[in-house]
């Protein structure tokens, strides 16, 4: 069944942007990992509109597709801009040296 | 048919090797440059299921769009003249068994699982009903997204300035 072959790139895709986001220090490729995630999840909508579709309702799930696209930009820009404040201010990105809010 | 199932090989061969090389590889702007290509297959596995105005947002706002930022914010937080240092993980192998057991688990959820698959009618262009959906059902969360996104940028300048000033 080919449902199970979009299923299952999204799944190796979102394990493989838990591995990155699990193991790395550096913020930016946090960020990335989680766009990975997302774009895993946007992935499965998709893919079960076109095959498991509701019947008076045939595109919601690309329409949850586009709000999730729009979510992640708007997650990437501020995301982003705290990375670059952060690094104005310490010199360094690395996830693992951040700990000033530990108290 | 055949077709789309040889586009469909090359798109997954196209997002798991290279989304291998976002998760592993060593230089962050290998990874950056990865996720582009990566972001690009995803779109043409949006071609396959119909979704050919999802297809055209995806390659505009996320490979033109957010992929582009990701490597502005690579080159400017990062020391330029080591980039084999730039991507250091750590606890790997701790995180390859959770990313490999969850795999594991929802590919026997897929096995166990029935789902009540249709035969998927003809493809047909979607622009014309997106656009009726999001100015009809959807007006609630449009106009709730386009606030978010304003705050999002006002956000992003307001955090930009205030590391300026300090």
């Amino acid at each position: 069944m080919i449902l199970e072959g979009y299923l299952t790139v999204s799944a190796v895709l979102f394990a493989m942007g838990l591995v990155m986001f699990i193991s790395r220090r550096n913020s930016v490729a946090i960020l990335m990992a989680v766009e990975l995630i997302i774009n895993a999840a946007a992935i499965n909508f998709v893919a079960f509109s076109r095959f498991v579709p509701s019947a008076e309702a045939r595109l919601d799930g690309q329409i949850f597709a586009i709000f999730i696209i729009i979510l992640a930009t708007a997650e990437a820009v501020v995301a982003l801009a705290i990375v670059l404040a952060l690094y104005k201010e310490k010199k360094h990105i690395q996830a693992d040296q951040l700990v000033g809010l530990h108290g | 048919m055949e077709i789309a199932e040889l586009f469909f090989y090359l798109f997954s061969a196209m997002i798991l090797g290279l989304g291998g090389i976002v998760a592993f590889s060593k230089n962050l702007l290998h990874s950056a440059f990865a996720l582009f290509f990566v972001l690009f297959g995803i779109a043409g596995f949006y071609v396959l299921l119909g979704g050919d105005f999802l297809a055209m947002v995806q390659i505009m706002v996320y490979a033109g769009g957010v992929c582009v930022l990701l490597i502005f914010a690579t080159m400017l937080s990062n020391d330029i003249s080591q980039p084999e240092k730039s991507n250091l993980s750590f606890q790997t192998v701790l995180s390859v068994i959770a990313g490999g057991g969850f795999v594991l688990l929802l590919l026997a959820a897929f096995e166990k699982t029935t789902w009540n698959v249709v035969v998927p009618g003809e493809m047909s262009a979607t622009t014309n009903t997106i656009g009726k959906l999001l100015l009809n059902e959807y007006i609630l969360p449009f106009e709730v997204i386009s606030f978010l996104l304003l705050a999002a940028m006002v956000g992003a300048i307001m955090l930009v300035k205030k590391g300026e000033n300090s």
